[in-house]
């Protein structure tokens, strides 16, 4: 397995890897970037009522004040969670969110799905007959790579986000660096759930789409429809994106935005983290099972995966 | 690091099939297959395109199940990884990372299968001829050293079977004249070649025994010198004011009128044909026995199959 699992290593040192890391990097920045302005622009002219802003009337005097100090909070929260410590958060929730989604989606597309647009399948098949043990090492490096996206951009923000704000000029966090770090060790440990549960998705997707393009379509819309039901009252609670929901727990931190997925999802924050752990496990052991053609609703696809992959390969 | 067994040349069969068959729907691709290829030949596979050459192979190298009927590889009966593991294969045009150089794609290759010693690599590489292009992309291979690069990936890890579908498929005159040697040296060293492919001529010339399928049966299997008629046949050239009288006169044996005033009688004595000729008042320009080479025999075995099965359907 470990020879099996070194092959697929150096399969993954490729220009649509590390590009698409990258670019999630690079969007993670730019982010905080956009963040930071922002916050500084709120401080300098808060958001304050069209009638307050012509009267000077003591309760007017009142909610500007307010306006400020609200402003303020605002841009010093933000201040705060660009420090290294805090950072990790937002790495962890953006790669546990669509950002991360897409990532694996296009790494599952590259990287299992290109080998039957390649017809590379058939050379892998021939060397490693245990089509278990390719399931797995396949999906091991597609979630490996989603890890190391996570870790990758919280180090570029570690490093880039102190920058960025102190140039934003945003009120200076009287924290030391590593202030904020169980926070993100906690974020980035759930995250690493999340970028599994996308993996396993993405794998089963490969063996359903059979190429590229195909698999990056069927992980991608598989978990957007998971979103879109998610919101659908009755049946929302079942969708794998409300425990994703409740386990990461996404809630607002100043102007920074930490995830792509809360604003989809109504529900979930009443299922608690525990609830959610045992949602987004289910679904990973849901998909995993169903590989082998046993288990779980949300691994229906992955049962009909598993069933054509281990009946034909017309590669 | 995994070395396969070294098969002696007992007489042991390292392919079986026993009607094999596979079936696509209502259409068999392969019906009832029993084969036997015994350890140290080099064995040619042989059949019109749709014959189900490739299904067989696939069939035998585990890709696809079949639908009936048992198939044993290296002693181990199929489905058995172990015995897929340890044969080398290369099938239809060879698949490879295009973004690795022939040194990655191989160590790749060798990983997935459980690893191999380093000095393969450049063993492999000097047996087919490689040339050596430092870190050079396999996606800008030409098709002939592509087809080199399969066989050395096959020939990977010294395995005790090789199956190598249309081995020198792209290859230049020398390159052809290369591997044909190659694949004598291999066989003489006690590995079992098992290929299939449209060049006649390099099959009547390196292999020992060969098996002719057509719509997925079994017709004819033997050496190649036996296949099929094995009569003489008499080539007759005749001038062109001749050619009518001498095509009463070749009536009475099974002659075939080519261009140029040339006939092909199925009979064998060259003298009786002259004979009637002179006979009959015309001269030939040149009387020749042949023996029909195994291009001649694979038609007429492909054509009566052929045959027989519209007289079979028609009936």
């Amino acid at each position: 397995m470990l020879w099996l699992l070194k092959a697929e290593a150096r399969k993954l040192i490729r220009p649509l890897v590390w590009g698409t890391a990258l670019a999630i990097v690079a969007f993670c920045l730019l982010l905080t970037w956009a963040a930071a302005h922002n916050a500084c622009a709120a401080m300098a002219s808060p958001k304050i009522p069209d009638i307050c802003a012509r009267a000077a009337t003591a309760q007017c005097r009142q909610v500007i004040a307010h306006a400020q100090a609200a402003a303020r909070a605002a841009a010093a929260v933000t201040g705060q969670l660009a420090q290294p410590g805090h950072i990790g958060q937002v790495a962890a929730r953006m790669l546990a969110s669509l950002p991360g989604l897409l990532l694996i989606a296009m790494i599952a597309g590259g990287h299992w799905g290109g080998e039957w647009g390649s017809r590379t399948i058939r050379q892998l098949l021939c060397r490693e007959g245990r089509r278990g043990r390719v399931l797995a090492a396949k999906w091991l490096s597609i979630w490996v790579v989603g890890v190391a996206t996570m870790l990758a951009c919280w180090l570029a923000l570690a490093a880039a986000a102190p920058v960025i704000a102190a140039a934003a000029g945003l009120p200076r966090a009287h924290t030391a660096w590593w202030s904020g770090l169980g926070w993100s060790a906690s974020a980035a440990g759930r995250a690493i759930v999340v970028l599994g549960l996308f993996a396993a998705v993405g794998t089963a997707a490969s063996t359903i789409g059979k190429g590229q393009l195909a698999t990056t379509a069927v992980t991608a819309g598989s978990m957007l429809l998971a979103l879109l039901v998610a919101d659908i009252a009755g049946i929302g609670r079942l969708s794998p994106a409300t425990y994703v929901q409740a386990w990461m727990g996404f809630a607002p931190a100043g102007y920074l935005p930490t995830n792509f997925w809360s604003r989809f999802v109504s529900g979930g924050q009443h299922l608690g983290a525990l609830a959610g752990l045992a949602g987004v496990l289910a679904g990973l052991a849901g998909v995993l099972a169903g590989l082998a053609g046993v288990l779980a609703a949300a691994a229906v696809a992955a049962v009909i995966a598993g069933w054509r992959f281990a009946k034909d390969v017309t590669a | 690091m995994y070395q396969p067994p070294r098969l002696n040349r007992s007489g042991m069969h390292v392919i079986g099939c026993t009607r094999l068959t596979k079936r696509f729907g209502p259409v068999a691709a392969v019906s009832e297959l029993d084969l036997d290829v015994a350890a140290g030949q080099v064995y040619g596979f042989l059949g019109p395109n749709g014959a189900g050459k490739t299904t067989t192979i696939r069939m035998l190298l585990g890709l696809i199940a079949p639908t009936a009927g048992q198939a044993r590889l290296l002693g181990r009966t199929l489905p058995d990884p172990r015995a897929v593991a340890q044969t080398g294969s290369m099938i239809e045009e060879p698949a490879f990372y295009p973004w690795l150089s022939r040194r990655q794609n191989l160590q790749v290759l060798a990983a997935t299968g459980g690893g191999c010693a380093e000095a393969e690599f450049g063993r492999v590489r000097g047996l087919t001829g490689l040339s050596e292009v430092a870190g050079r992309k396999v996606r800008t291979y030409s098709q002939g050293m592509r087809q080199r690069l399969g066989l050395a990936a096959a020939m990977l890890g010294r395995p005790p079977l090789l199956i190598i579908d249309e081995p020198t498929n792209g290859l230049d005159p020398a390159g052809i004249r290369q591997i044909r040697g190659l694949l004598r040296d291999l066989a003489a060293d006690g590995t079992t070649v098992f290929m299939s492919s449209h060049l006649l001529a390099e099959v009547e010339q390196v292999c020992d025994r060969v098996a002719v399928i057509a719509r997925g049966r079994l017709v004819e299997e033997g050496p190649p010198a036996g296949l099929g008629a094995t009569r003489r046949r008499i080539r007759v050239q005749i001038t062109a004011a001749d050619t009518q009288a001498a095509g009463r006169l070749l009536a009475r044996w099974a002659a075939r009128q080519l261009d140029g005033g040339q006939f092909l009688v199925e009979h064998d004595s060259g003298q009786d044909v002259n004979a009637a000729l002179v006979a009959g008042g015309v001269i030939a320009e040149s009387v020749t026995a042949e023996l029909p080479r195994l291009e001649d025999r694979f038609l007429e075995i492909v054509d009566q199959e052929e045959d027989g099965h519209v007289v079979a359907a028609e009936g």
